[in-house]
């Protein structure tokens, strides 16, 4: 069991290491570098030496790459030439906001969409299902950038309850900060919950129909104790890896989200990145992208581990 | 504590409902964040400094210098040195008076090697600045200059005060404290900065009491922000976004005409484009009228001769450039391509309408029997590995007054002479105009030159750009001038 477990964590850090050279690579096949990324129409002559000096481009990309990995490793991304500023810094205060928009999506939509998946899943085909896995059909085929506009128009535009954009003023405490995510999350939660509610309904429905599950109810357990018992917790193992994946579709949808509400997150940082050609802070985010990722991956193989005692066993 | 998220969102709508003057106006955030308050940084946070400072002289209606800080000037007759009388009993926002040894300061720190300021290159005219009393400064140029008031007119060209800024010419200074309308109360680049008015403004009392600008990047979101009421003002909408404000009676929309323009540039010292005949031709098969529509959509846009020199500025010249396919034709004869000519243009998406514009040029000069290949590259590195690199490329400018654009862009010595031109008859008629101190002799001069770049040069500049901007209805006082123009001090805003 610990071998196993160490395995899985092994397995994480190699792909976070991976990912990272990937990325790294690709930064490096891009035209132009840092240097010419920065001074644009400047970078000739003198300057352009004396910055990628300054920038130890002139050494071999193995080594910079080396130096990176191991300072961001240790916590440190470097510098951003475009913000005037230590990457650490710029990243700090963007990662809380982005956490606050995901963690009340994830904690707002799991538990709701366990629920209804369940509901839906006992109840299959009556009306009630129908109408849930009807709105959850929706839910997913449109677009969040298109939710959230109608969302801005309706709550923001026409009825004005909340604001259309995220304005931070300095000195804003939680609660002020809170009119600005509800809009966000609800956009965010939409997808969540129809994603993870078909999964678990599916679940739902093929455990119902497992023989174990005949079984109980021949021996009179009542329905009650036999959803509570025996469906739920085997519903929930293949609907784990679905909320691992849907969180971690989160991470994308957060992006188009923040651009949206002009939410100081990650997203936006990483868009605002792209668009200066700040390529430093590009590889800082999307490392951070990446290892939240593969974080919520191996959390949600750690949870079927516990929850399923098969997984335990064998050399899987 | 109980507190619902439908309170807290009517106590945030409550409270912008009762700063009703309070002009609300979007930041776009060009630096992320390391917005600078000094006006010659190049991280200037250019909405802030524009209400925050004043310069010498600001552009008067017809587009000349007229009188801000300083009260008029008068010259020398071989226009090397300049004497400025300044307005008296002006202070600063904090207190200090506004003298001229501030002006010789701020002209002076423009120079600085630390500070490297992109100012640097256009100031460099200035020998040294003497301060004659307490309210006149005379600048001594290096060379003769008929128009040193057009550089001081440069809206990076703010006066700062020395002492606050401890007589230092080579640090920056970001204290904020000038002689503008508004005075800093809180920077928060990527938030809401606030400003509130200076009550003893020169020019009279500001119009409305605070001014927030407030940091959204994204123009969709601040497309969002204004219909929802978050703010007051908007700039450089799209086509696609104009309807959204034109038919409605909450919001004005207003169209003003920028110097700002994208081009294709000829290197004229690489065959074929070494021949000025080849460059006519391209440029005469062009029909400016209906590639500015495709490109840019009606209305957005003014029809221009392949010079770079703007229709608001005071030295652009009347030059007619219709198409003209069978001239083009006979050109292309006559340089030895009686048979088609076939180039290569560089492009990439540089700025938005870049390829668009090299699309609808590329079949226009079908018909005069040239053939464009179009090359497309990655927007990562065009300036460096591509532009003024390949014979025929892609390029955008911001405005700039016709002196410092033509020398920037076409003077055979210049850095960035994009088409490599070496004209000795140009570079004598740049120098002769800054030398004629009688404007309409002067503006004839500039004229010429325009026109010697649509004969000979190696640019095609068919249209410059126009800028559309909305704004709540409620807001008065914005002039249809180009966006450094604007007087946020004389906007007013009526109560909801």
């Amino acid at each position: 069991m610990p071998t196993l477990i160490l395995r899985r964590f092994g397995f994480a850090a190699f792909t976070i290491a991976f990912v990272s050279m990937i990325m790294f690579a690709a930064v490096e096949a891009l035209p132009g570098n840092v240097c010419t990324s920065f001074l644009q129409r400047l970078a000739q002559g003198p300057r352009l030496e004396r910055c990628i000096e300054q920038q130890g481009l002139d050494r071999p990309a193995i080594e910079r790459y080396a130096d990176w990995a191991s300072g961001a490793l240790k916590g440190d991304f470097g510098y951003s030439l475009k913000k005037r500023k230590p990457i650490n810094e710029v990243i700090g205060e963007r990662l809380a906001n982005t956490a606050l928009l995901g963690g009340l999506a994830t904690f707002l939509a799991i538990p709701l969409a366990v629920f209804l998946g369940i509901v839906a899943g006992v109840r299959r085909d009556r009306p009630l299902d129908l109408s849930l896995s009807g709105i959850a059909m929706l839910a997913m085929t449109i677009p969040e950038f298109v939710t959230a506009t109608a969302l801005i128009y309706v709550f923001a535009i026409v009825l004005q309850w909340f604001p259309a954009v995220t304005v931070m003023r300095s000195g804003m405490g939680f609660f002020d900060m809170l009119p600005n995510v509800v809009l966000p999350v609800l956009v965010l939660s939409a997808v969540l919950i129809a994603h993870i509610m078909r999964m678990m309904r599916a679940s739902v429905i093929d455990v119902m129909a497992s023989d174990y599950v005949q079984m109980a109810r021949l021996k009179g357990v009542p329905e009650r104790q036999i959803i509570r018992r025996h469906v739920v917790p085997n519903a929930m193992i293949p609907a784990l890896n679905v909320i691992a994946l849907t969180v971690a579709w989160l991470l994308a949808g957060v992006v188009v989200v923040e651009k949206v509400f002009n939410y100081p997150g990650l997203g936006t940082l990483m868009i605002q990145a792209i668009y200066d050609r700040d390529l430093p802070l590009v590889l800082s985010v999307a490392l951070i992208f990446s290892a939240i990722y593969v974080a919520v991956n191996l959390l949600a193989d750690l949870a079927a581990l516990m929850i399923d005692p098969r997984l335990r066993r064998g050399g899987h | 504590m109980k507190n619902s998220l439908f309170l807290s969102a009517a106590i945030a709508l409550a409270s912008t409902a009762a700063s009703a003057q309070t002009l609300r106006i979007p930041h776009e955030l060009g630096y992320g964040g390391s917005e600078s308050l000094d006006p010659i940084s190049p991280q200037r946070f250019y909405e802030a400094i524009q209400n925050m400072y004043s310069r010498l002289v600001r552009q008067g209606d017809d587009g000349r210098p007229s009188p801000d800080l300083a009260l008029n000037w008068e010259t020398t007759p071989d226009a090397k040195e300049w004497t400025f009388a300044l307005r008296p009993g002006v202070t600063f926002h904090n207190g200090n008076t506004f003298t001229a040894e501030d002006v010789a300061f701020s002209l002076m720190r423009t120079q600085s090697e630390t500070i490297q300021s992109p100012t640097k290159g256009v100031m460099e005219i200035i020998d040294r600045v003497e301060v004659v009393d307490d309210m006149t400064v005379k600048v001594v140029l290096k060379q003769t200059h008929a128009d040193f008031p057009l550089l001081v007119m440069d809206y990076r060209i703010k006066m700062l005060d020395a002492e606050t800024c401890g007589h230092n010419l080579d640090a920056l200074c970001e204290s904020g404290n000038g002689t503008g309308p508004y005075k800093m109360v809180e920077l928060d680049a990527l938030g809401t900065t606030t400003l509130a008015r200076f009550d003893d403004y020169y020019g009279g009392l500001p119009g409305a009491e605070n001014l927030e600008l407030i940091a959204i990047a994204d123009q969709d979101a601040r497309v969002a922000a204004l219909q929802a009421g978050q703010i007051d003002f908007i700039y450089a909408l799209s086509a696609e976004q104009v309807p959204l404000f034109a038919n409605n009676p909450n919001f004005t929309v207003q169209t003003v005409p920028t110097g700002r323009w994208i081009g294709m540039i000829m290197n004229t010292t690489v065959a074929p484009f070494d021949d000025a005949r080849v460059r006519k031709a391209i440029r005469m098969s062009a029909d400016r009228d209906v590639l500015g529509k495709l490109v840019f959509g009606e209305d957005n846009y003014i029809t221009n001769c392949d010079h770079p020199v703007w229709p608001g500025d005071q030295y652009r010249a009347d030059i007619a450039c219709e198409r003209d396919i069978e001239g083009a034709k006979a050109l292309l004869a006559e340089a030895g391509f009686a048979d088609g000519l076939t180039v290569e243009l560089f492009v990439s998406d540089i700025t938005e309408g870049a390829v668009r514009m090299a699309e609808v040029l590329q079949n226009q000069a079908k018909d005069a029997g040239i053939t464009i290949e179009m090359v497309r590259v990655p927007a990562d590195g065009f300036w460096s590995d591509v532009w003024m690199k390949e014979p025929f490329f892609a390029t955008g400018w911001s405005q700039r007054p016709a002196d410092q654009v033509l020398n920037e862009a076409y003077s055979s010595t210049s850095a960035w002479n994009e088409s490599a031109w070496q004209s000795e008859e140009f570079d004598a008629g740049l120098e002769a105009a800054r030398a004629e101190l009688d404007f309409d002799k002067r503006k004839e001069l500039y004229g010429d030159l325009q026109r010697q770049i649509w004969e000979d040069g190696g640019s095609f500049i068919p249209v410059h750009l126009k800028t559309v901007r909305a704004f709540s209805s409620n807001l008065s006082g914005i002039d249809p001038v180009e966006d450094f123009s604007i007087r946020y001090e004389n906007l007013t805003k009526e109560a909801d």
